[in-house]
C-alpha cells in the first residue's frame, strides 16, 4: 500500500459542505470498529469546513477550508497516548484511534495542535477522521469526503503522484508549534488583500488606469493599475504594514500604516482630489 | 476515451446488503435530478453517495461532450454532484417529525361540531387507516352531492421529491377528475414571476417566461462571452434542488478561461462568495433604477447596437423618451438611480461602459432579489431591453439560467421543449394515469381555478378575479383574459368547502403568511385534508392527516432528463427501506380513499405500480438505449449525448441573424420594448405600463425606502431561496443546521433561522452576532438569529424563505421558526400580475431581550412547552395526543 496524502485546493472549494456532511452520513449511527465507532448525532466535525469572510462591503470574499485530522508523521496524539497501539499509524500514513484500545483518557485530545480530535462522552472514546480507512481497506480509492466533493477540490492521493502539487502546497499551523509533519496539503490558501475603488469626485467618474504602488515595511514594492471599475486589488500579500499611493494625471492620494496583520483591507471608494 | 485521466470508480456498497438508486433532487415529480446510490443494511440506510455514471457502463458509450476555449477544456464529470442535503436525505426519512399514523384533529367531528376556529391550535389523535379513508371518502361524496365537485380545492402543485408513479403532488386529481372535476389552486410562478408576467410581453412566451430557445447556450457562452453579469440568482444554491452542483464546475471553468463574473445582488450570495470578479451590491428590488441608468448611458453615449435595435425591436423611441426624461421630465441618469439603488454614480457609469465594450450574457438561477419583489415585471422587462440593446442572440449574448438549460443534448429527448419528452407517454394507455398528477404543477387545467396567491382572499370574500391563470405553459395572451372565481353556477361553479393539500407549505413559501393560516379557519371550509410525510406548516391546520412515505420507502422510477448535470439519465428507484410507521405513498393514499368509494379502478386505470414503472421507461423510449431487463439489473441508465448535439443554434442566434424569417413569438415577431397589446389590454395600469418603468409605489405595493412606512420600518428585506432547503423541504436535517449559515443557536437553546445583517446596521441597533432578534412590520413579527457580517449591504437584511413555521401566538402574527413570509406583502406582483412579492419589502429588526421573551413565555406558555429537539427542530409529539 502506497502512502497517502490529502491534497485540498481551497481555490476550488465552493463551500458546499458535502465533505462535512457525508462524513456524518458515514459515521453517525454506523459502527466501523475497530476503525471508528459511531459519531454523535451533532457536535463533532471530523471534517470541519471552516469559513472566513474577508474584507468589507463591497470588496468581500469568502475563504473556505476543510479542516480535518492532519494524519501527522510525528503525531503529537500518538506521543501523548499511554496505551500501546491505541493511536497508531497505518502503512498508508493514516493515523487511526483503535476503538478497542482507547481508554478515554483524553490525552490525545489535549495534545492535538489542530483541535481535530473529539471526545465522545457516551462511548468514553476519542474520535476523529480516519481517512475512511474502513473503506480504503475494502478497495475504495478515496474517502467519502473526496467522493462527494463536486469540484475535486478535496482529494486523497498517493504521495508519489502528488509530488508536484505538494511542492506548491502548504500545511497549516496548529495551536502550537508542534513540528508534527502534517500530511494534509493545502493549495490556494488565501493571504491578505488591500483593495479599493478610485474615483474623480467632480465628474463622478471612476479613474481607470491609475497607478497603484504598495510599499511593504521591508521596502518591497508592488504595483498595479486600476481597472475598468476604478478598482485596484493587491491580493496574496503577506501580513504586515504597508503604505499605498494612487496616482493619475498628476493627482495623488496616499495612505500610510495599512496593517494587514489582523484583516484584509478595503479602502472603499476613494476620491482622487 | 474522452478523458485520458479517467479512472474506474472504486466507491462501493461497503458494509451493505443492498444498494438502490434514488434521484434525490427536490425539484418535483416529473423531472428527476441528483441520482444517488443508497446503501442499506438490515433494513436501515447506512449511506447515500453520488452515483458514478460509469459504475455499470463503459463511459465511451455515453459519447462524452467537450467544450473548449483558449486551449482549455470543460468535460463531463463521471458522477453525479448532489447537494449536501441530498446526501443527508436519510435524516429526513428518520426525522422525529414524521407523521407515523393517520391523524384526526381532536375537536373535529364530521358528524358533529367541526370547530374550524381551532385549526392550527388543537392537537391530533391517532386513528386507523380504515377510519381515515372512510371519513374522507364519505366527505368527498357528501360535498359532491351538496355543493358539487368543484367545492373541493386541490392544493397539489410545486416542488417535491422526484417520483414519477407516486407523484408527490396532484394524485388527488386522479380521483376528483373522474368525479366531475375540482377547483385547482394554480401554482403561480414562484421564482421567476418577473419574467413570466413581464418578459413574456417583450420576447413572447419563452421558456416559462425566460429566454427561448436556449439550446446550446452553455457552449456558446464558454466560446464567445467576455463577461457574465449574474443578476440576482445564485447558481451555487438554487441549482442544488434542481440539478445538483454541476453549475459550480462551469463557473470555475469560466474563471479559468477568462470570462469575468460580475454579481449584482444585495447579498454576497454563495456563488459571488467564490466566483465574483466584481460584486456590485444593489438595494433589494431597486434593479430597475440601475437598469434604466445603464440604458441612459448607452443612449447618450451611443454605445448600443443601433442596427439591431432598428431591425429587431419595436418601441425603442418610447423607451428612449422615457429614459431620457422626455416623457416625464426626469432623465434616468446614474445620479437619479444612485440614491434609489445604493450604487455610486461612478460605478453605474463604469458598469455601463464596460458592458458596452464586451460580449455579455446575463446569468441567473431563478430566485434572487431581482425577479421576486413587488413590481418584478419591470426589472425583468428592462433586462430584455438591455439585452436587446446589445444584440440579443448574437454569439455570447443571452439570458442564461446557468446550466439549467443549454447543455449538450442527449439522443432520446434531443431538441424537445420543456414538456416534450413526455409527449410519447400521452399516447400510451397508461399515459393519463402517469401524467395527470404532474399536470397540476405546470398547467392550469382545473374546471374552476384560484391562483395560489389569492387563495385566502377567495376564501374570505367568497370570490376573486384575476387576469391570466399563471399556469406555466400558458401563452402570453392568457394574461389579457379575465377570470373569475367562482365560475358560473350553471357550469358547476361553487365556493370551495374543502381543502385537500399534498403541498402543505404555503405559510412559509408564499406571501402573506399569517393570513394563509387564518383562511384555514374559515367556517366555510368544512374539512381540510393533508397528506404529507412530516407534521409541519399548513399540515397543522388539517382535520385529517395521512402519513406519506418519502422516496426512500417506495418503488418508483425517475427520468433525470433535465439538462444541468454532466449527463442525463434514468433511475430505477427501488425501495431502500420499509415505510416508516403506517406511511403510504401519495398515490396509495388516494387509492385507499377511492377504494372506500368503490372507485379504485377509476384511479388506477387498471394498471399495477410495476406496470406503471415499466410503462414510464418504455413509453418514453428509454429501452432503445438500454433494454428493460438490463435496466432492471443495473438500476439506471445514462442517455448518450447526441452525436450531432452541436447542430442546435445557440439561443436566439437565428433571430439575430435574420429576424424576418425567424421571428420570435410576439405580435410583431420582434422584441417589443413597447408592447401595444399590453397597453391595449390595460390602458390605465400604471404598475405594468406599455414600456417597462421604475415604479416608486402604486396601488398594490408601497415598499420603497421613500415610503412614509420606512420611517418605522427602514430596512429592506431580501429573501432568497434557502441554501439548506428547497423552498420548505429539508429544514429538519440536523447536519445542515450545523453550518455557519444553517441555524443560529440562541441563548435559550432554540436554533433560529439566520438573519443576515450588516455590521453597521447591527451596531446601530445594539445587535451582536448570535443574538435573538425580531424582524417585524405591521404584518407580524418573526424571530431569527443574528448573523452579523459583511456579506450583506447596509440598509438591508436577508432571511431565506421556507423555514418551518413555529407560531407562538394563536393569531399567526408572532413566529419563531423564521418563516419570514409572515411579514412579507400578501397578494400580487402588481394589479394584473399574479406573482408574489416576497423579497424587497420594508421591515425593522431589533434585539429580543430576555424580558421580552419572558413576557411571551408567560402569555403563550403552550408554544414554549412544545417538545423540541435542537438537532432536528420541532417534533411530531408536540402536536399529537399521547405522542407516539
Amino acid at each position: 500500500m502506497g502512502k497517502k496524502v490529502f491534497v485540498i485546493d481551497t481555490a476550488r472549494c465552493n463551500g458546499c459542505y458535502n465533505c462535512q456532511i457525508v462524513c456524518k452520513d458515514e459515521h453517525v449511527g454506523n459502527d466501523w470498529s475497530p476503525i471508528a465507532k459511531p459519531q454523535p448525532e451533532i457536535g463533532q466535525f471530523w471534517v470541519h469546513l471552516q469559513e472566513k469572510v474577508r474584507g468589507t462591503v463591497p470588496k468581500v470574499k469568502v475563504a473556505y477550508r476543510p479542516h480535518l485530522c492532519q494524519h501527522c508523521d510525528d503525531a503529537p496524539c500518538m506521543d501523548a497516548c499511554k496505551v500501546e497501539g491505541a493511536v497508531y499509524k497505518r502503512e498508508d500514513g493514516l493515523v487511526v484511534i483503535d476503538t478497542d484500545k482507547c481508554t478515554g483518557c483524553r490525552l490525545c485530545v489535549a495534545a492535538c495542535p489542530y483541535d481535530a480530535i473529539f471526545f465522545n462522552e457516551d462511548l468514553n472514546l476519542a474520535q476523529k477522521c480516519t481517512g475512511c480507512a474502513h473503506l480504503l481497506d475494502d478497495g475504495w480509492g478515496e474517502p467519502r469526503c473526496a467522493d462527494a466533493c463536486p469540484t475535486e477540490a478535496l482529494k486523497l492521493m498517493d504521495e508519489d503522484e502528488a509530488k508536484e502539487l505538494i511542492a506548491k502546497a502548504e500545511t497549516v499551523k496548529g495551536t502550537y508549534d508542534s513540528g508534527a509533519k502534517p500530511r494534509v496539503y493545502y493549495l490556494g490558501l488565501p493571504k491578505k488583500f488591500i483593495a479599493g475603488t478610485l474615483y474623480e469626485p467632480v465628474e463622478e467618474e471612476v479613474v481607470i488606469g491609475a497607478k497603484a504602488t504598495l510599499k511593504a515595511a521591508d521596502g518591497k514594492v508592488l504595483t498595479t493599475e486600476t481597472d475598468a471599475y476604478g478598482d485596484f486589488w493587491f491580493e496574496g500579500i503577506d501580513d504586515g504594514v504597508y503604505s499605498l499611493e494612487l496616482a493619475s494625471a498628476g493627482k495623488k492620494v496616499a495612505f500610510a500604516d495599512l496593517d494587514t496583520t489582523e484583516a484584509d483591507i478595503n479602502l472603499g471608494d476613494i476620491p482622487l482630489a | 476515451m474522452a478523458d485520458e485521466t479517467y479512472k474506474p470508480p472504486t466507491a462501493k456498497a461497503t458494509g451493505a446488503d443492498k444498494t438502490v438508486h434514488k434521484a434525490l433532487g427536490l425539484s418535483g415529480g416529473i423531472f428527476g435530478a441528483s441520482p444517488c446510490a443508497v446503501d442499506v443494511k438490515d433494513g436501515k440506510i447506512i449511506r447515500i453517495r453520488p452515483l458514478h455514471w460509469d459504475s455499470a457502463y463503459d463511459p465511451k458509450t455515453f459519447n462524452p461532450w467537450t467544450i473548449e476555449r483558449n486551449g482549455k477544456q470543460l468535460k463531463p464529470y463521471f458522477k453525479s454532484v448532489p447537494a449536501p442535503w441530498s446526501l443527508a436525505y436519510k435524516k429526513r426519512a428518520y426525522s422525529p417529525n414524521r407523521v407515523n399514523y393517520p391523524l384526526k384533529r381532536v375537536d373535529w367531528d364530521p358528524k358533529g361540531e367541526r370547530n374550524p376556529q381551532n385549526r392550527g391550535k388543537s392537537q391530533f389523535e391517532r386513528i386507523s387507516w380504515d377510519e381515515a379513508a372512510q371519513i374522507v371518502a364519505d366527505e368527498v361524496q357528501r360535498l359532491c352531492d351538496t355543493y358539487g365537485p368543484l367545492s373541493i380545492l386541490v392544493q397539489g402543485d410545486g416542488h417535491g421529491e422526484c417520483k414519477m408513479v407516486h407523484a408527490p403532488h396532484g394524485c388527488s386529481t386522479l380521483l376528483l377528475d373522474k368525479l366531475g372535476g375540482f377547483t385547482q389552486q394554480i401554482r403561480n410562478p414562484d421564482s421567476w414571476e418577473g419574467w413570466y408576467w413581464g418578459s413574456k410581453h417583450v420576447w413572447g412566451k419563452g421558456y416559462i417566461g425566460m429566454m427561448a430557445p436556449n439550446d446550446n447556450i452553455v457552449k456558446d457562452i464558454c466560446e464567445n462571452s467576455d463577461m457574465v453579469v449574474m443578476w440576482g440568482g445564485d447558481p451555487e444554491t438554487t441549482t442544488w434542488g434542481f440539478r445538483g452542483q454541476f453549475a459550480s464546475r462551469l463557473l470555475y471553468f469560466w474563471t479559468e478561461i477568462g470570462i469575468k463574473q460580475v454579481y449584482i445582488n444585495p447579498d454576497l450570495n454563495y456563488a459571488a462568495a467564490v466566483h465574483a470578479d466584481k460584486w456590485i451590491p444593489v438595494l433589494p428590488n431597486t434593479d430597475a433604477a440601475l437598469q434604466l441608468a445603464i440604458m441612459y448611458m448607452w443612449m447618450t453615449e451611443g454605445t448600443y447596437d443601433k442596427e439591431y435595435v432598428e431591425t429587431h425591436t419595436v418601441g425603442f423611441d418610447k423607451m428612449k423618451a422615457y429614459v431620457l426624461g422626455e416623457e416625464d421630465g426626469t432623465p434616468k441618469t446614474p445620479a437619479w438611480a444612485s440614491p434609489k439603488c445604493g450604487i455610486p454614480t461612478w460605478t453605474i457609469k463604469a458598469l455601463a461602459r464596460d458592458w458596452a465594450k464586451k460580449v455579455v450574457t446575463i446569468g441567473h438561477y431563478f430566485g434572487g432579489g431581482m425577479a421576486r419583489g413587488p413590481y418584478s415585471t419591470e426589472p425583468a422587462r428592462l433586462e430584455c431591453v438591455l439585452l436587446g440593446m446589445q444584440g440579443l442572440g448574437k454569439p455570447g449574448v443571452h439570458q442564461a439560467q446557468v446550466a439549467y438549460t443549454g447543455m449538450p443534448k442527449n439522443i432520446i429527448t434531443g431538441g424537445a421543449d420543456h414538456m416534450g419528452p413526455f409527449a410519447n407517454l400521452n399516447s400510451k394507455p397508461y399515459g393519463e394515469r402517469l401524467l395527470k398528477p404532474h399536470r397540476g404543477t405546470p398547467t392550469a387545467w382545473g374546471k374552476q381555478m384560484i391562483p395560489k396567491v389569492l387563495v385566502e382572499e377567495a376564501i374570505r370574500d367568497g370570490k376573486c378575479e384575476f387576469w391570466g391563470t399563471g399556469g406555466h405553459e400558458e401563452p402570453t395572451s392568457d394574461q389579457y383574459r379575465r377570470y373569475e372565481y367562482p365560475i358560473a353556477k350553471e357550469k358547476g361553479g361553487t365556493e370551495i368547502h374543502r381543502m385537500w393539500t399534498d403541498t402543505p407549505c404555503r405559510v412559509t413559501c408564499w406571501g402573506g403568511g399569517g393570513e394563509v393560516m387564518e383562511a384555514f379557519r374559515n367556517p366555510k371550509i368544512e374539512i381540510v385534508v393533508a397528506q404529507h410525510p412530516w407534521l409541519e406548516n399548513d399540515t397543522l391546520c388539517a382535520d385529517i392527516i395521512f402519513p406519506v412515505t418519502t422516496t426512500l420507502e417506495c418503488d418508483d422510477i425517475s427520468p433525470c432528463i433535465r439538462e444541468g448535470d454532466s449527463f442525463q439519465s434514468v433511475v430505477l428507484m427501488n425501495r431502500a427501506i420499509d415505510p416508516v410507521g403506517e406511511a403510504r405513498t401519495d398515490y396509495h393514499v388516494v387509492c385507499a380513499i377511492a377504494e372506500k368509494m368503490g372507485k379504485l379502478e377509476l384511479v388506477t386505470d387498471g394498471f399495477t405500480d410495476e406496470e406503471l414503472v415499466r410503462g414510464t421507461y418504455e413509453g418514453m423510449k428509454f429501452d432503445t438505449v438500454t433494454p428493460w431487463e438490463e435496466f432492471v439489473e443495473k438500476q439506471y441508465t445514462v442517455l448518450p449525448v447526441a452525436p450531432d448535439w452541436e447542430k442546435w443554434p445557440a439561443g436566439l442566434y437565428e433571430f439575430w441573424k435574420d429576424p424576418v424569417n425567424n421571428p420570435i413569438p410576439t405580435p410583431t415577431g420582434k422584441l417589443e420594448f413597447w408592447s401595444e397589446s399590453l397597453e391595449k389590454a390595460f390602458p390605465t395600469d400604471e404598475e405594468r405600463p406599455g414600456i417597462p418603468k421604475w415604479i416608486e409605489k402604486g396601488i398594490t405595493h408601497d415598499e420603497r425606502i421613500s415610503s412614509y412606512r420606512a420611517r418605522k420600518y427602514p430596512l429592506l428585506v431580501m429573501s432568497n431561496h434557502g441554501r439548506w432547503r428547497t423552498h420548505a423541504q429539508g429544514d429538519d436535517i440536523p447536519w445542515t443546521k450545523e453550518t455557519v449559515t444553517g441555524k443560529i443557536k440562541g441563548w435559550d437553546g432554540y436554533w433560529y433561522e439566520p438573519c443576515w445583517i450588516n455590521t453597521n446596521d447591527a451596531k446601530a441597533r445594539g445587535i451582536k452576532q448570535g443574538d435573538i432578534v425580531k424582524v417585524f412590520n405591521e404584518r407580524g413579527t418573526v424571530l431569527c438569529g443574528a448573523l452579523v457580517w459583511e456579506r450583506i449591504i447596509p440598509g438591508c437584511i436577508s432571511v431565506d424563505h421556507g423555514a418551518r413555521a413555529d407560531f407562538i401566538d394563536d393569531d399567526f402574527t408572532l413566529e419563531r421558526g423564521g418563516a419570514i413570509n409572515v411579514v412579507s406583502p400578501k397578494g400580487l406582483t402588481s394589479k394584473h400580475a399574479g406573482g408574489q412579492a416576497t423579497s424587497g419589502y420594508l421591515a425593522e429588526v431589533a434585539k429580543v431581550s430576555m424580558a421580552e421573551m419572558e413576557e411571551w413565555r408567560e402569555k403563550y406558555p403552550k408554544a414554549f412547552e412544545r417538545p423540541y429537539d435542537p438537532a432536528s427542530g420541532l417534533r411530531y409529539d408536540s402536536w399529537v395526543k399521547e405522542g407516539r
